[in-house]
């Protein structure tokens, strides 16, 4: 008894605060029950409950205080209380000294608190009552008496302290500080400032100071916060911290384990192997033994019969002895001859006979170390993370396995030569991707990895294919064609194999590279691409290979102006007769051509008609280009479908519109051809230049005399495809097409 | 110099008006018709002058030719005045189609009893230019001049003998070489006297042959079936072959089945003006 007193007594001094606020008033009333009118029944049933486990252990002294206790708790959680701490010991604390009720100490601070007194009281009317009907059910009131001197004894503790702490708080009261000394940091009278020891110190009001003392609270409260949250964190940081290393001793241990069994296993086949080689041997053995004891006996009985028989004889007479003796002396030299074995044929003693661990051993070795890892998985190549010449190449491991290093091989893939083996590369790396480089642009590669730690490799991995960037286009720069509104532009692949797609890049030249916009045309399936743009600029123009692997480096840039029409003649349909310049804008017909035979007919090349075309871009909308002739020159100039009959003459067919001039005996003639009809045009100053001006919105082909800027003649024609340039020279000499020019004013009336 | 309004109508989205003025250089009342283009309301304008043919008043051009909707879009101010005094009382002014009334050739008269009234180069040259300026928004500095038959022949001379004066020429079969030609016989004697090395001061071809260079771009156009070409009043080959060798540029261009008639006119009225237009808005 003395022992669980102590017990409880450690219980109250571990909470002498709740103990305070016990409102004991309470107890000295004699109308207890009513205190709590509204009383749920639950609560009455549980009481009921606690009454009688009181009344069936009341008898046993010695066990009451701890089964009290148990009872308490279980109140407690019934009671659904959220201190249970507070009741459970204030519980304890009620039930044992009962009658100690009338010497609380009342607590003046209690009334300072509503709230709080609210609750205590209320627990302390809960528990009071739990009190009340536990107390039949206690033993002699002897016991009860010891309990309430320990009871006393603490609680007399407890109320000293208490008064302590509050005695210099109610004086405050009394005299109650209305400004706040900085210096001694405590509330002061103002009046106290006039003299005493706080006349030389800073005095603030009480309100200000409180509203500092409250700002410096806030500060603290959330320094506090944050160091729960930091707290929070740090245990959630821990339980991570508790769950890996559950999880890899987990691992560990089941390693092991699997190890261990396997040793055991090991061991007991080789017990087993053992034991059956050692029966049969001992079997073998003993057979043997058996059996030549057996022939030894046999041996014996015989010696023993040729005795005996000799024996006989020897009683016989002299006669027949010597005959019985002859015979007898024959089968005994047989008998005599016959080897009797006296070796013993299996030794008693076990042969040297070592057993194989060497395997065990190799197990036991292995029962430290980690086991070889298993195949990594190689990943699909990325999109756009090859180079011309590399490739990153990633895989991934088990998560269980422990790698030191891997070695990754490939190969370049090869359809067209099977037969032929191609070298095999391989790298040991450490983590678990590899830019490989130095590869050829446009290629598949097959990559296979293996993982490799201290038990060896592991299986290879699957063979993944991966594929470097092609090499960059080259942009055919004589090629390139464009109007105010377009470029059409025409490249080479740069690269044997197929890619998948071209991207054309363009910046505006004008603007400084501060701005730099680039615009790009992606998903080209051809070698060529029209790409719209602005009038009256500059532009730069890259092109770039796609594949799997990703782009490749930018092309070499080609400009683009988009000044006028820009174009060039067209080689594919020139004349033989006909020359034409490096730049492809000059047409020239030497005399000494002349006389060669005509050419056989063609599609594509003027045969009769000692033409060329020009390759204008396949855009609607206006052209205007100039064609520098001489006077006297006999020439051709106009447009035409490409489609044109090349063994008719410029203009005699539909599908041309010409300006033909013929220089005969000093007189000057301008036709202007279409289907083989002119109209009957007069002009008094021979042209020098020649504006060509190709109207696709109005259908109107006008010819211009560009150094008087006067208008010759205009064709109405209706274009349904798109018609090319063209240019013939009845006689030796030379045209010169100035292209890529803006439009002069006058040009624009038409 | 008081101008007054005889009528005014609204035509693609501009002015159709006729107005009469007391004119000094002919002693008589005369008529002109004016276009203003809507561009006139806000700015000034280039003047076209437009010359007519034989018997013509300024009725003909503006009622048969059409030219309103190319001289409303290109904002030009044309004024197309009467082919001669008129009401003057001259002997025999009245006797021929092709001659007095109606066929003042654009020639100052030097002969009795013409030369008091019949002073038409003059007034087309002179007071009508200064008349328009002083009482409309247009620009003296963006002038041009065309014409048909007689008044082609007066458009030409016009620009030839007054250099740099009109931007631009253009003529529907004109009568290039009146020296050589009936009419041009007729009314040069007539109007000129005797001596013919005064007629050559009116003739086109020979005008061109004097020409000192500055730059003109002539727009010619000419009905192949044009019975007076064939009768040889026009002679257009006579001013061809005159500005190739002085290379004065010249687009001649022989319509096909076209006669004199102002439907021929009709069909290329927009080309003219669109060759003026292209001096006169460049």
């Amino acid at each position: 008894m003395e022992e669980e007193s102590g017990e409880e007594l450690g219980l109250d001094r571990s909470t002498p605060k709740d103990f305070h606020f016990y409102h004991m008033d309470l107890y000295d009333s004699e109308d207890r029950p009513q205190l709590f009118p509204e009383e749920n029944p639950r609560m009455r049933k549980e009481v009921v409950q606690a009454e009688t486990a009181n009344e069936s252990t009341g008898a046993g002294d010695g066990k009451a205080q701890s089964d009290l206790r148990e009872e308490v708790e279980e109140l407690v959680h019934l009671y659904g209380l959220e201190d249970d701490h507070e009741l459970g010991d204030e519980f304890v604390d009620e039930n044992m000294p009962k009658m100690g009720v009338s010497e609380y100490p009342p607590y003046g601070m209690k009334r300072r608190d509503p709230a709080r007194e609210q609750r205590d009281w209320r627990l302390s009317g809960e528990a009071a009552e739990a009190e009340d009907l536990g107390f039949g059910g206690w033993g002699s009131a002897g016991q009860c008496q010891d309990l309430r001197e320990v009871y006393r004894y603490t609680h007399g503790r407890a109320s000293e302290e208490y008064e302590c702490y509050v005695i210099p708080e109610e004086e405050d009261e009394e005299e109650a500080a209305d400004v706040f000394c900085v210096t001694c940091k405590t509330p002061i009278r103002a009046f106290q400032k006039v003299f005493d020891e706080h006349k030389e110190h800073e005095v603030i009001p009480l309100s200000e100071a409180l509203e500092s003392a409250k700002d410096e609270i806030h500060k603290n409260m959330y320094k506090l916060e944050k160091q729960i949250i930091d707290m929070e964190n740090f245990a959630n940081h821990l339980e991570e911290v508790f769950i890996t290393v559950e999880e890899n001793f987990g691992k560990q241990e089941q390693n092991f384990e699997s190890h261990y069994n396997e040793i055991l296993e090991t061991l007991a086949q080789k017990y087993e192997e053992k034991i059956q080689a050692l029966g049969e041997k001992k079997k073998e053995r003993l057979e043997a033994l058996y059996g030549q004891l057996v022939s030894c006996g046999e041996n014996l009985d015989t010696c023993k019969e040729l005795m005996e028989t000799i024996e006989e004889m020897c009683h016989e007479e002299k006669v027949d002895f010597i005959k019985d003796a002859v015979a007898m002396a024959d089968r005994l030299g047989k008998f005599l001859k016959t080897k009797t074995d006296v070796e013993i044929s299996a030794q008693p003693d076990f042969e040297d006979q070592t057993l194989d661990f060497s395997d065990v051993e190799q197990l036991m070795d292995s029962i430290n170390t980690i086991p070889a890892p298993s195949a990594p998985v190689i990943n699909p190549q990325a999109p756009n993370s090859a180079t011309g010449s590399s490739v990153r190449v990633c895989w991934s491991l088990y998560s269980d396995d422990t790698v030191e290093s891997y070695q990754l091989s490939y190969r370049p893939v090869q359809d067209s030569s099977p037969g032929k083996d191609q070298a095999e590369f391989t790298v040991t790396i450490k983590e678990t991707y590899c830019s490989v480089t130095d590869l050829v642009p446009n290629t598949q590669y097959e990559f296979w990895v293996t993982a490799h730690n201290r038990a060896g490799p592991s299986p290879s991995s699957e063979r993944a294919v991966y594929v470097t960037a092609p090499s960059p286009p080259i942009i055919k720069t004589k090629e390139i064609r464009s109007c105010e509104e377009a470029v059409l532009i025409c490249w080479e692949s740069g690269n044997l194999n197929p890619v998948d797609s071209y991207t054309v890049e363009l910046t505006q030249a004008e603007s400084p590279e501060a701005s730099g916009v680039t615009e790009s045309v992606v998903g080209i399936p051809t070698c060529e691409s029209l790409v719209q743009l602005q009038p009256g600029q500059s532009y730069i123009i890259y092109v770039r290979a796609l594949n799997m692997g990703g782009p490749s480096v930018r092309s070499e840039p080609a400009t683009v102006h988009t000044i006028g029409s820009y174009f060039r003649l067209n080689k594919d349909t020139c004349h033989p007769w006909l020359a034409i310049s490096q730049d492809g804008l000059t047409i020239i017909r030497s005399e000494r051509s002349t006389p060669r035979r005509e050419p056989p007919p063609s599609d594509t090349r003027f045969t009769r008609c000692v033409a060329v075309m020009g390759n204008l871009i396949p855009v609607r909308g206006h052209h205007y280009w100039e064609v520098e002739v001489n006077e006297h020159l006999d020439y051709t100039v106009g447009v035409a479908f490409e489609d044109v009959p090349k063994q008719e003459d410029l203009g005699a067919n539909c599908l041309s519109w010409c300006m033909r001039h013929t220089f005969a005996s000093s007189r000057h003639k301008y036709e202007f051809l279409h289907n083989r009809t002119t109209p009957d045009i007069r002009i008094t100053v021979p042209p020098k230049k020649i504006g060509i001006l190709l109207d696709y919105e109005n259908s109107k082909l006008s010819f211009f005399n560009v150094d008087l800027s006067q208008h010759l003649y205009t064709f109405s024609c209706q274009l349904h495809k798109f018609v090319h340039p063209c240019f013939s020279l009845e006689k030796p000499g030379c045209l010169k097409i100035h292209n890529g020019i803006s439009m002069p004013k006058h040009v624009t009336f038409y | 110099m008081a101008l007054k309004q005889i009528s005014s109508n609204k035509c693609f989205g501009g002015l159709q008006k006729v107005f009469e003025h007391d004119s000094v250089e002919l002693n008589c009342k005369m008529k002109f018709a004016v276009y203003l283009p809507p561009k006139a309301e806000t700015g000034k304008c280039p003047a076209l002058y437009w010359l007519s043919g034989l018997t013509c008043t300024e009725q003909n051009f503006i009622s048969k030719s059409g030219y309103h909707q190319a001289a409303s879009e290109h904002g030009l101010v044309v004024i197309a005045p009467d082919t001669s005094p008129r009401g003057c009382n001259i002997k025999g002014e009245d006797e021929s189609w092709d001659f007095g009334t109606g066929a003042g050739f654009y020639v100052d008269a030097t002969e009795d009893p013409w030369k008091t009234n019949y002073r038409m180069y003059s007034y087309v040259t002179e007071e009508l230019p200064q008349l328009i300026n002083a009482n409309f928004p247009v620009d003296p500095q963006r002038t041009s001049i065309f014409g048909h038959s007689m008044g082609g022949h007066g458009a030409l001379i016009c620009a030839l003998k007054n250099p740099g004066k009109y931007k631009s020429v253009s003529a529907f079969a004109p009568i290039c070489n009146p020296v050589l030609c009936p009419w041009g016989k007729k009314a040069f004697s007539g109007y000129l006297g005797t001596d013919q090395s005064k007629w050559k001061a009116y003739d086109a071809t020979h005008l061109v042959k004097s020409y000192p260079g500055s730059q003109l771009d002539i727009l010619i156009d000419q009905g192949k079936d044009d019975q007076f070409l064939l009768d040889g009043q026009l002679l257009p080959d006579n001013f061809i072959a005159a500005c190739t060798e002085k290379k004065i540029p010249v687009v001649f261009r022989l319509q096909e089945g076209y006669d004199h008639s102002y439907y021929f006119i009709a069909t290329f009225i927009t080309d003219h003006i669109r060759h003026h237009a292209k001096y006169l808005n460049a």
